[in-house]
């Protein structure tokens, strides 16, 4: 054989053609004694049906938590999981905190230093000494 | 809880059932609702709403009323006149996989039929069967067997053709690596992590109808003979053999049959790679062939793989020069373009291939002969990697009346042979 292939993996590109939102799991917290719990049960009673209709992509479960703070819970595709305690915060500030949750990706907070990543490489092909202008010193 | 009249579309999907066995209770039950006939005492226990096998006319079935029926499956057949003495419920634990009336109160299945932008007219019965792997589940009418065969023949068949009309030079072995690349059992494995499927622990009736249901296989365990490496099909594998008589890979072995894997543990790639295939079938059922395609070029093709990494050329200067003497071109010839550095420890040399006045193809080394090398196979990607601009692909037309939009796609004799 002249020639072989090697075997490889077509890597993903979420949102190149469909998007999957990574958050799968949400699991809310409270506690029906303790007042910092109070905005966690006003959300759950006022605002998270309409939350949940908004995002059927995300798995809801509530669940009590006696004599602990109120949290949130959210499971990403990758494995991951990360949980926000929303103790004494408001029904806004809960709403804000699931959706901090529902639109992050799993991933572990890092500084992103270039503008652009991308895994096309570049038109103008790597820099090459012997090509384009005639430089002369 | 809905009923699905599947059968009219679906009924190439399963063999022949065997006799007095009827397998899609909901369709039949539709049509003969007031005639009993003493049947099998499984398909009382299951019904099933995503079966798709023929329909057999004289056949009475009891739908389960409505949500919570398999929680309490004794509720089951309380209050159905004088049948309800031989309706035996089973404990959703004796059940292999989840009862189909189950797949409504999943949320897992709700969020995974939003979280791949499927209709809601797709049935959460259907997606629920296509989890259910044969190792979990032997009986063909609740696993996902068939339409795993299904799904595996449509992907293989729109990946390749998307392939071939794309780049119609391609050589066979990139063309198969390509559709491995795409669709293989690893690419598959993948695709079905990046949905975020789980799996569960162990299948049975009580477990969500959400999780990927098959038996595990347990860590250091051999691997089952069907899927460890057989006979191969033919001794002496050509290429021609490749592309006529063996999968979508030109692998040199039979893969093994989904039906063949009841009973046997799994490694879980093999039940993910079942699940993809079988929800590719089951949309095809369901939805028809137009929002699959859509749905193959969203979560397939939009994929990314540089197809010019997959080369791997044994004697590139000696393929361009029978591919200059096939084309008629004048035989290829090396030049230095530049250089810098011949005598110090790292030399750089640009090299360019020409033919004729053409340059065909140009490579940068650290030797002359590195150089060369390099550009004879730049030289042989530019050829083999064209991709002609406007593209029709023969599914395009299927069904179509219209056909002023085809375009003839180019046929190519095919890669140098040396």
């Amino acid at each position: 054989m002249p020639l072989s292939a090697i075997k490889t993996v077509a890597k993903a590109q979420n949102g190149v053609g469909a998007f999957v939102l990574q958050c799968k799991r949400l699991d809310f917290h409270y506690c029906n004694w303790w007042g910092s719990s109070h905005g966690m049960n006003t959300f759950i009673k006022s605002s998270l049906p309409s939350f949940a209709k908004r995002n059927p992509q995300v798995e809801f479960s509530v669940s009590p938590r006696p004599r602990k703070h109120p949290v949130i819970i959210a499971h990403y595709i990758n494995g991951t999981q990360r949980s926000i305690c929303v103790k004494n915060l408001q029904n806004e500030g809960v709403r804000e905190k699931a959706e901090l949750l529902r639109d992050s990706n799993g991933e572990k907070n890092r500084k992103i230093g270039k503008p652009v990543a991308s895994i096309n490489e570049s038109v103008r092909g790597i820099w090459d000494p012997f090509h384009g202008a005639k430089i002369n010193i | 809880m809905k009923r699905i009249p599947v059968s009219r579309c679906a009924s190439q999907l399963l063999a022949q059932p065997l006799p007095r066995r009827p397998s899609c209770p909901y369709a039949t039950a539709k049509t003969t609702r007031r005639s009993i006939t003493p049947h099998n005492h499984r398909i009382q226990a299951r019904f099933q709403s995503t079966a798709a096998i023929q329909h057999d006319g004289e056949l009475e079935v009891e739908l389960p009323e409505a949500a919570g029926i398999a929680s309490t499956p004794s509720s089951r057949s309380a209050s159905r006149g004088p049948r309800a003495a031989y309706l035996k419920p089973l404990p959703l634990e004796q059940l292999p996989s989840p009862h189909p009336s189950a797949a409504e109160r999943s949320t897992k299945l709700h969020a995974l039929r939003s979280r791949l932008s499927l209709p809601p007219r797709f049935p959460l019965q259907a997606l629920a069967r296509t989890l259910v792997h044969p190792s979990a589940d032997p009986n063909p009418a609740f696993n996902n067997a068939s339409l795993s065969i299904l799904g595996r023949h449509l992907l293989g068949y729109y990946t390749s053709e998307w392939l071939l009309c794309n780049y119609p030079r391609l050589p066979m072995p990139v063309v198969f690596a390509a559709v491995e690349a795409y669709i293989g059992p690893k690419a598959l494995a993948t695709v079905a992590g990046e949905w975020g499927i789980e799996a569960a622990a162990e299948p049975g009736g009580e477990v969500d109808s959400g999780l990927l249901q098959f038996k595990r296989l347990k860590s250091g365990d051999e691997l089952p003979a069907a899927l460890r490496r057989q006979a191969p099909w033919k001794w002496n594998v050509t290429t021609t053999h490749k592309i006529m008589t063996t999968d979508e890979f030109g692998s040199s072995n039979a893969p093994p049959s989904p039906h063949a894997l009841q009973k046997t543990p799994v490694p879980m790639e093999e039940a993910a790679q079942s699940f993809v295939r079988a929800l590719i079938g089951a949309l095809h059922v369901h939805l028809g062939s137009p929002l699959v395609k859509r749905f193959f070029r969203d979560h397939f093709l939009s994929r990314h793989l540089d197809i010019s990494t997959l080369f791997d050329f044994r004697t590139p200067t000696r393929d361009l020069s029978r591919l200059c003497a096939r084309e008629g071109f004048e035989g290829p010839v090396a030049r230095l373009v530049s250089e810098t550095g011949r005598l110090s420890r790292h030399p750089v040399f640009v090299v360019g291939v020409y033919s004729g006045k053409d340059k065909l193809g140009e490579g940068a080394g650290s030797s002359l002969d590195e150089a060369r090398t390099r550009a004879a196979a730049a030289a042989l990607k530019a050829w083999y990697l064209y991709k002609p601009v406007e593209v029709t692909v023969p599914s395009s037309m299927e069904g179509e009346l219209d056909t002023s939009k085809w375009r003839p796609n180019l046929i190519d004799c095919g890669e140098v042979i040396v």
